[in-house]
């Protein structure tokens, strides 16, 4: 009855501070992406946004550029928080079989927002989190502390991931921070929360993300590259830091419930690239573990093994990942714009040569992984 | 198109000013009543969708983290929609479209204020750019106030007569706020006492305005096989609409309201609507001003064109009237923003299902129910009906 949903194209800002104000930025993206499919203003059909009023500064924030993301007087809505909850909104209205093509755009600027963590720390109850000082990076150093405790996880490992990230990053002209560093520059970077490092935490980034929907047969007839929606999970977990294991979490189940969407049995097998939200960089191997990447605990011997690598059998963030550019809200759809180019085969410098069935994009807000979103795609 | 979506239960607390609960609490009262009301489990429930006015307005960032476990969200898929005041219809819009897409058996909307906590013209203020508009307004009174006058002259309607109708409307509001068990201001006025009130920004008196609320509204959305096999009567999706405008203030017509009408259209067209001031059998608006609901009747096609006022002072929007409007006392006397629009949705339902106790419309079998926000940009509209 629902039909197939297809993301035509993509287009997304770079990482770094731009010069053009907000509302030009969004309405340069959201034409740039319309035009690639060869569309105007007039053939969308709805328009789904994702911002969060306390990173824009402005209340209402989608108020101020709903006319910038072609919602001009269309039925559109917006998703406070993770980007990826609006693609899947998005998709939603097109199963319904009310709307052929949707508009989706991610809205984050870390040039013009404060210190993410000023930001993440409203995200604790005033009573008593607040008060205490916990924030996104924080809670992640205590979630760093338990998995390197409890799985035997070594500094050195959480440090390849961003050895590796930030290297990706070289190839990735969108990215905001890019260099090739050694496992030892990023373990003598500054100390922000033992045992975190700066080089291990994401910076505040600018991303502008746009992507294209339609139903099937549309998108047939608007590229001939179609990337296809194959499932989608999402969970959250509960409140209270003091009331959860810090490593157990909801990623499971948001993948669980994304893998019987797309009929998956066997993610290990099955999931040929995958591009994961990783704040801090030995949430890369963690995620990974929750994502049935790899068995639990061995997020460590993944990294070893060189198996994520860009030329790896199962690439983990070709794009540089968070680490390499971390617009907060816009940043899961931002995951997903990276696996449309590369299995489009649009990726340039960083394409992985792998051939590319199915794939992973994944996206997180809050302490510790509070909320999980996991998106599959196909080709 | 889609597949057919039920509402199944509704839940409220009792809005005011709620200091005896925290704001998890407040939540969890209406979560736990629309649970009663429709005989289901959280355990049932596929998916849950959040919503509030900004985050400024209790300060808290990503009020679902924190609201989680209230709304029995835990483990649970959740999105979370926020469109500003028309935030608890965009709400419902999402859970409608999640059901209907397959994507969801059973969603769970739950649309949460609490602003007493915080400031709220001042959050409001901080809705316009920082460069422009900021500076010359002062939370959302008075573009309404604008809004109205320019209405009231482009259809040369004497100012009295415009005076007369508005406060009319705020002591029906009123009067229907008394049946409500879940209302906040329950308070007995005449038509003189509503123009005698205090001006806050001309012609707009105390009376005319909405209060700060605190409060919560819980809907349950349903499949039409999960509906059946429940068995309670369900109220049924008919029509789905919603339309945002441009930001600027200064640039749209806010009398020939395009956002407004244009969602009217659909939403008539998707029920198979042809002459809502006959079709439908009451209407609960998103009132937080008496004058712009006057110039609304006109935009959804209850009135014509310049005679709302006419219709209003001839009992015609009276509970006992061709057209009963807000049976419930509206935004105009109950107000947490993030829930408003889901209000009207959940009286809407209560009304065609004959759950509404002393506020029914004997009949109900279609009803409208509205919201609207962002720089008087955006109207959402639901329209639910009794039959499949």
């Amino acid at each position: 009855m629902t039909t197939r949903v297809g993301i035509v194209e993509v287009a997304q800002s770079v990482g770094s501070e731009s010069k053009d104000n907000l509302y030009e930025e969004i309405y340069k993206i959201s034409k740039e992406v319309l035009d690639k499919a060869g569309l105007s203003i007039r053939d969308v059909d709805t328009a789904v946004s994702a911002s969060s009023d306390i990173f824009t500064g402005i209340s209402c924030a989608n108020a101020y550029y709903w006319d910038s993301t072609a919602a001009f007087l269309k039925n559109g809505s917006r998703q406070d928080g993770e980007s990826l909850f609006s693609f899947y909104y998005a998709a939603m209205r097109i199963m319904t079989g009310h709307y052929n093509t949707a508009l989706v755009v991610g809205i984050c600027r870390g040039s013009e927002h404060p210190e993410t963590d000023s930001l993440t720390t409203l995200f604790g109850d005033p009573f008593s989190q607040r008060p205490l000082g916990l924030c996104e990076t924080v809670v992640a150093a205590f979630q760093m502390r338990l998995y390197m405790e409890r799985y035997g996880i070594t500094e050195e490992q959480c440090a390849k991931v961003a050895v590796k990230n930030l290297g990706n990053a070289l190839r990735n002209p969108y990215a905001h921070r890019k260099r090739r560093y050694t496992v030892e520059d990023i373990l003598n970077s500054q100390r922000i929360a033992d045992p975190l490092t700066a080089k291990q935490c994401a910076p505040k980034s600018d991303g502008i993300v746009a992507v294209l929907l339609a139903s099937e047969e549309k998108t047939k007839r608007l590229t001939k590259k179609p990337v296809w929606f194959k499932g989608f999970g999402c969970s959250m977990d509960t409140f209270s830091i003091g009331d959860k294991d810090l490593l157990g979490g909801s990623l499971r189940d948001a993948a669980s419930r994304a893998y019987k969407k797309a009929d998956i049995s066997d993610p290990k097998k099955e999931i040929d690239l995958a591009e994961v939200c990783e704040p801090y960089a030995f949430q890369e191997l963690l995620w990974c573990e929750h994502l049935g990447l790899c068995d639990e605990g061995e997020g460590g011997k993944l990294i070893d093994s060189g198996r994520t690598q860009i030329d790896g059998d199962i690439p983990v963030n070709p794009s540089g990942g968070v680490l390499a550019n971390n617009p907060y809200i816009s940043r899961g759809l931002q995951r997903l714009v990276e696996v449309v180019l590369q299995l489009k085969g649009q990726a340039g410098e960083r394409q992985v040569e792998n051939k590319m069935k199915t794939a992973i994009a994944h996206g997180t807000t809050g302490f510790a992984g509070h909320c999980h979103a996991v998106a599959i795609l196909g080709v | 198109m889609g597949r057919p979506v039920a509402i199944i239960g509704t839940g409220q607390t009792k809005h005011g000013n709620r200091r005896d609960v925290s704001y998890p609490e407040l939540v969890r009262e209406a979560v736990k009543a629309a649970f009663e009301d429709s005989g289901i489990t959280p355990k049932d429930i596929d998916g849950v969708v959040s919503g509030t006015m900004p985050s400024m307005m209790e300060g808290i960032g990503m009020t679902q983290f924190y609201l989680g476990d209230a709304m029995a969200a835990v483990g649970k898929p959740i999105l979370k929609t926020e469109t500003c005041g028309s935030t608890g219809m965009s709400i419902a819009h999402t859970a409608y479209y999640w059901v209907c897409s397959g994507e969801a058996d059973m969603v769970l909307a739950v649309g949460h204020e609490k602003m007493r906590e915080g400031e709220s013209q001042a959050v409001m203020s901080s809705c316009f750019d920082p460069f422009y508009q900021k500076y010359f307004t002062s939370g959302a009174p008075g573009i309404f106030a604008m809004q109205c006058q320019d209405w009231a002259t482009r259809y040369n309607i004497p100012e009295e007569k415009v005076r007369d109708a508005a406060a009319l409307l705020s002591v029906i509001n009123r009067d229907n706020a008394l049946d409500n068990p879940y209302a906040h201001i329950k308070r007995k006025v005449t038509v003189e006492d509503v123009k005698k009130s205090p001006i806050i920004s001309y012609p707009i008196r105390l009376l005319d305005v909405c209060p700060n609320s605190d409060g919560t509204c819980a809907v349950i959305f349903a499949s039409e096989e999960k509906a059946k096999k429940i068995g309670t009567k369900a109220a049924w999706v008919k029509g789905v609409a919603y339309r945002g405008e441009e930001y600027n203030f200064g640039d749209g017509d806010k009398v020939e309201w395009q956002s407004a009408i244009q969602c009217a259209k659909q939403a008539y067209e998707q029920a198979g609507i042809t002459h809502p001031r006959k079709e439908l059998d009451l209407v609960e608006i998103y009132n937080p001003f008496t004058f712009q609901e006057l110039l609304i009747f006109e935009c959804f096609g209850f009135s014509e064109r310049g005679k709302a006022c006419d219709d209003i002072l001839n009992g015609f929007y009276n509970r006992d009237g061709e057209l009963p409007c807000d049976r419930s006392g509206g935004v105009l006397c109950t107000n947490p923003i993030g829930a408003a629009g889901l209000i009207r949705v959940a009286e809407a339902a209560m009304q065609v299902t004959g759950k509404a106790q002393d506020r029914q419309v004997e009949g109900a079998r279609l009803a409208l129910s509205h919201a609207l926000g962002g720089v008087m940009q955006f109207n959402g509209l639901m329209i639910l009906g009794s039959e499949l």
